[in-house]
């Protein structure tokens, strides 16, 4: 394998200064989430490990996770493109297309066998042998299974990756599943999210980049540095959820006022994401400060999690929801129970009737 | 001196229900009375008016904390209740599937409850009753476990975030432990409507102490009950 720079060694070619590379190290630091005694280490691993090769596939999906990617402003998509990752190959930021591309890609898995980081966005999908996601006259599953083998660690990007995506909500037609399943014991860091925000992308793959390992990974292998904690546990609005002061529409005053949305359906109580923290766009928004209820696009299934976005709990048509049912059952629980106990009182009357009868009878 | 109210009668006193069970049993009671309103709160909150959260007493919060603090009350008791059942053999409810009388004695109480047979066999503690006790502890299992890997994973990385956090990921997402543990509460709603009934039922029917025995320990039966020997071994020939 040919002598690869590392991030310093771009830094260095591109005449920039020892303080800009440390001040980008520090900032890389903060940005995968570890703390500020790790600074040292990120610097030595940026000076000495090469830059690595990242190889980056497009499954079944809509790329919006590319579309938020390329947003990504600390570091800039294009430094991290640029300088601090070997892009060797992605479907929407190559410049080349075509038979060469394709055949770069093979080069590419051949040269660098078992030491390149696949990112894939997108599910697979496996009906009718995959050909409903084909990608370079390929289906996309058998490509994704053959560049997957040779990987150093998988990286999944966006909820479509992880777990299927929209494309796999019922009754699913297209097979469409997360990438999981296809890369048989490689390490895989899933970062679910439609899309995952900007700076969480760049993040995972600088980790794995400097440190040559994955990031610590909680039970669904997601990063916890980024995945930690539930939105409501970090949500600016959580006081006026423990204060009991919620909208009751979108057009009423408290969503006007900014009041907790977990009367309109918020899943920012069962979603693990950093849009409570971190935010997008350089910390500007997210969906619950823009005013609409998280529908927890980081969680698998989000699509069929049985209840609509709008509402805490699945209705079943006319019946209502799971309280109207239970209490409906109860009080005809209750009804019958009072019926079955009217019975009981009439038939036990009956038999001590008999009884006294039979008795009454020896006596005479 | 006899009067028409009054009869003299020969009972049998057997001793039950350790102190253990029957504080766990009311403590239950009254947790899960709690554990439910409050639980039913949360799901469908009150709603506060005020300009701002610090002009409020923090409502759902406070419910939130009753909630939690019912739970490990609930909890608490608990280990009484299995320190009970190791010392005493009348806190064994357990339905005794792998005994062949059990079906017997089963169909004997199912075919009397469906009103076919004027009366059951004596039983201390009768085989369908055994059964919905274990389905009981089976939904409150259920409520536990969904209920910690809710409440715990505030810290995802704690002890318990790992000891309950598989919860939510065997369940495929917490969306899923929030339904579960809203809809097993109803569940275990309708087995107190049907369990009240049953102990009602059994006092006027039977007059054999079923209710008082949760306060008492003991039960006064007429007849010789089928699964004697469960707390009286010299009874195991009979």
């Amino acid at each position: 394998m040919e002598k690869r720079e590392s991030l310093w060694e771009a830094y260095l070619r591109r005449g920039l200064s020892r303080r800009s590379f440390i001040k980008g190290c520090v900032a890389l630091t903060s940005l995968m989430g570890l703390s500020t005694d790790m600074v040292s280490k990120v610097v030595e691993a940026a000076e000495k490990k090469p830059l690595p090769v990242v190889i980056w596939m497009h499954g079944h999906e809509c790329t919006g996770c590319d579309e938020a990617f390329i947003r990504s402003a600390s570091p800039l998509a294009s430094d991290l493109v640029l300088s601090s990752i070997a892009l060797e190959y992605d479907h929407l930021l190559s410049a080349a297309c075509g038979e060469p591309f394709e055949h770069h890609l093979e080069e590419t898995v051949k040269k660098y066998w078992g030491n390149y980081i696949l990112a894939v966005e997108g599910a697979v999908s496996t009906t009718d042998n995959g050909v409903y996601c084909m990608s370079g006259g390929k289906p996309f599953v058998d490509t994704f299974q053959r560049v997957a083998k040779g990987a150093m660690a998988i990286v999944a990007y966006g909820t479509c990756a992880v777990s299927g995506g929209i494309q796999g909500a019922k009754p699913n037609p297209t097979g469409s599943s997360g990438v999981g399943h296809y890369i048989g014991t490689k390490p895989i860091v899933n970062v679910p999210g439609c899309p995952p925000i900007p700076e969480v992308m760049t993040g995972v793959v600088m980790h794995v980049a400097l440190f040559g390992k994955l990031p610590p990974l909680d039970s669904e292998n997601r990063p916890k540095q980024f995945f930690g904690n539930r939105i409501h546990d970090t949500c600016y609005r959580r006081p006026f959820f423990d204060a009991g002061m919620f909208a009751d529409r979108y057009d009423d005053a408290g969503a006007k006022a900014g009041w907790c949305l977990y009367r309109l359906g918020c899943r920012g109580p069962e979603t693990y994401a950093s849009c409570g923290n971190l935010r997008w766009y350089q910390g500007m928004s997210y969906p619950i400060q823009s005013g609409a209820a998280c529908i927890g696009c980081a969680n698998n299934n989000f699509w069929d999690s049985g209840a609509s976005f709008s509402e805490r709990l699945p209705k079943y048509g006319p019946l209502g929801d799971v309280d109207t049912i239970g209490a409906g059952l109860a009080i005809a629980s209750t009804a019958g129970v009072a019926l079955h106990g009217a019975m009981s009182v009439m038939q036990k009357q009956k038999r001590e009737a008999e009884e006294a009868e039979s008795e009454g009878g020896a006596h005479k | 001196m006899e009067h028409e109210n009054m009869k003299v009668q020969k009972r049998r006193e057997y001793y039950l229900f350790s102190p253990w069970l029957r504080i766990f049993h009311w403590v239950m009671v009254d947790s899960i009375i709690v554990l439910f309103v409050t639980g039913i709160l949360i799901g469908k909150p009150l709603e506060i008016m005020a300009l701002e959260p610090t002009q409020t007493s923090l409502l759902m919060n406070w419910v939130r904390d009753i909630h939690f603090l019912a739970a490990y009350a609930f909890c608490a008791a608990f280990i009484l209740r299995v320190y009970g059942f190791v010392t005493n053999k009348g806190d064994r409810l357990f339905p005794r599937f792998w005994k062949g009388r059990f079906y017997a004695d089963t169909i004997d109480v199912a075919l009397h409850y469906m009103l076919l047979k004027r009366f059951h066999r004596s039983y201390l503690r009768n085989p369908l009753a055994r059964m919905s006790y274990a389905g009981l502890y089976v939904l409150v299992a259920i409520e536990v476990l969904t209920g910690f890997a809710m409440y715990y994973m505030t810290e995802p990385n704690g002890i318990g975030g790992t000891l309950f956090g598989w919860v939510n990921v065997w369940l495929g997402g917490e969306m899923m432990t929030h339904l579960v543990h809203h809809y097993t509460a109803w569940a275990i709603v309708l087995f107190t409507s049907g369990h009240l009934y049953m102990v009602t039922r059994a006092e006027f029917m039977e007059g054999e102490s079923e209710v008082s025995s949760m306060f008492s320990g003991s039960k006064f039966l007429v007849h010789y009950p089928q699964d004697a020997s469960e707390v009286d071994p010299s009874a195991e020939k009979s």
